[in-house]
């Protein structure tokens, strides 16, 4: 455990090094960066200049919900690149067998191995909006909730991270022609909006099969009052971790299946 | 890449007969197309993307008008209507130009481009419409079918602004593809752009029109949009089909697209001959 964390400072410093040998041009990605996901927020700015509540959402509490959706997502953003392109990088390619020849974890590898440090932005963002948000809205903030609120981002970057790792697991046992990660990704935007609002149907997808309400809308709702959902948001941590040890199992197995491309 | 199919004069000249011309970019079309092909089972999970992306905003429509009758003109129907519409035509035009241009860049096959004895601009836009062809058929149809089945979306107008909205459907394309080469050029002189196209991509689906309708923007903003060309891509279309435009208003809003076109093909290049002048000087 100790040898893995000082691999990933070593890992992270060596990259942020890369990236900031370019330092104007780490900036503009940065910046840009922060641009489309201020622009995200475009919608609902616009959308709260013609109503006052969406169901029986304020315009704030929607901000804290769309806020804090960004801030595990952003901290598996970091990470997510590799995911996207393992299965031509490291399966076609066959850049897979360099990583089972070191003794290190193999996930740990491909998961380290390069950061998209602008992603982090999101973090910040995400925090702002969250800060303004409660701000605005005077939600009690009692000293638990910190803890509450870093376990919560912790689990749903876990959430995030166990789905597209499945998903990325795939790719040792067949190419993915079809491309199943975009429409999935897709679905993070449900995330954003309460739960609420959608048919039974999606609410029980976003909770059980793609659980991306675990990762934004449940959380939220504790900081917000919103009782009712108290047995959700104690089984946010429960439902990252199971998840997440089922994507392990898979890329396990996936690993096992791995045969190299012989060239 | 099929481009060898082209006889190419052993001294590369500029002018060609317009049959000529018609033959060479007809033949990036076709290229865009068949390149499109090994692609095309990623268009099945395309049809499933753009179900999501409608209905997420169905279901926030839907509790929106739960309290009100009427926005801005636009009742449920409409607005249903404005969003599928909106989307389905986006299947359609939507093309990734300004990536390619950054791809050819960073892998340095920009001077491929250089010494074609084309006009670069009207190559990539014709590759572009050529895969436009294949979305049209692969994606845009069936997305078309499957959320005129599961929503309750409006027919057109009438025949005349059907007709309207297919030209400005169209005209969208050029629009789109103009934007986004102009766009594209910046990545000769700047070293990493995808930032820059991801923050491009956010501004064109909010100012676009694609997400809300502008007459529901702050009255600033609809001033300030009214000078430029953003929603000429989706909003100014959507209401051709909705019949909101009509009359000679028609005719003013199709003129008015056409010029955004013009305008935004020769903003494209001239940004173009500005940075591949910068070429030559890094080239040496």
């Amino acid at each position: 455990m100790k040898r893995h964390l000082r691999l990933f400072a070593l890992y992270f410093a060596q990259y942020a090094k890369v990236r900031l040998a370019y330092k104007a041009d780490f900036i503009i990605a940065f910046l840009s960066s922060m641009a489309a996901t201020v622009l995200g927020f475009g919608f609902v700015l616009v959308l709260f200049t013609k109503i006052p509540k969406l169901q029986d959402w304020s315009f704030y509490e929607i901000l804290f919900l769309y806020g804090f959706s960004l801030i595990p997502l952003g901290f598996f953003n970091v990470v997510s690149w590799n995911l996207y392109q393992f299965g031509d990088l490291y399966i076609i390619q066959g850049r897979f067998d360099r990583i089972l020849l070191r003794p290190v974890n193999t996930l740990f590898q491909v998961l380290f191995e390069k950061f998209r440090l602008e992603s982090l932005q999101e973090v910040v963002t995400g925090t702002f909006v969250v800060a303004v948000a409660a701000s605005k809205l005077h939600v009690p903030w009692p000293v638990s909730n910190y803890f509450w609120f870093i376990l919560m981002v912790a689990s749903g970057a876990l959430i995030y991270l166990a789905v597209f790792l499945m998903l990325t697991a795939v790719s040792f046992w067949f190419e993915d022609r079809v491309g199943i990660v975009p429409p999935v990704f897709n679905m993070l935007t449900f995330g954003r909006y309460p739960l609420t609002i959608y048919n039974v149907f999606i609410q029980f997808m976003l909770s059980w099969i793609i659980p991306f309400g675990f990762a934004s809308f449940y959380p939220t709702t504790h900081f917000l009052g919103r009782t009712s959902f108290n047995t959700y948001f104690y089984l946010v941590p429960v439902v990252a971790t199971s998840f997440f040890m089922l994507a392990l199992f898979v890329w396990g197995r996936g690993v096992g299946n791995y045969s190299s491309t012989g060239s | 890449m099929g481009t060898a199919d082209l006889a190419l004069p052993s001294r590369p000249e500029r002018t060609f007969s317009p049959g000529t011309l018609a033959r060479i970019y007809g033949e990036f079309v076709r290229v865009g197309f068949v390149n499109t092909i090994a692609y095309r089972l990623r268009y099945y999970t395309g049809i499933v993307t753009y179900f999501i992306y409608v209905s997420v905003y169905y279901f926030i429509w839907k509790a929106i008008y739960a309290h009100s009758a009427s926005i801005e003109g636009f009742d449920f129907s409409h607005l249903l209507t404005y969003v599928a519409v909106g989307w389905i035509m986006r299947s359609f035009y939507y093309n990734n130009i300004d990536q390619d241009i950054a791809n050819q860049v960073l892998e340095g096959k920009l001077a491929m481009d250089l010494i074609k004895p084309v006009n670069p601009q009207a190559m990539y836009i014709a590759q572009a419409l050529g895969e436009s062809v294949f979305r049209l058929v692969m994606l845009t149809a069936p997305t078309a079918v499957v959320l005129l089945l599961v929503y309750p979306v409006r027919r057109p107008a009438s025949g005349w602004h059907l007709v309207a909205f297919l030209v400005s459907a169209v005209l969208s394309f050029f629009l789109v593809a103009a934007i986004n080469f102009a766009v594209g050029t910046f990545a000769i002189r700047l070293k990493s752009i995808l930032g820059l196209l991801r923050a491009k991509y956010f501004l064109l689906e909010l100012f676009s029109g694609l997400l809300i309708p502008i007459s529901f923007f702050p009255h600033v903003f609809q001033v300030a949009l009214a000078f430029m060309p953003f929603q000429y891509i989706s909003y100014i279309p959507v209401l051709l089909y909705l019949g909101k435009i009509s009359g000679l208003g028609i005719l003013r809003a199709l003129g008015l697209q056409l010029f955004w076109v013009t305008a935004m093909i020769a903003l494209g290049h001239g940004l173009w001959t500005w940075s591949s002048r910068k070429i030559t000087i890094q080239g040496g």
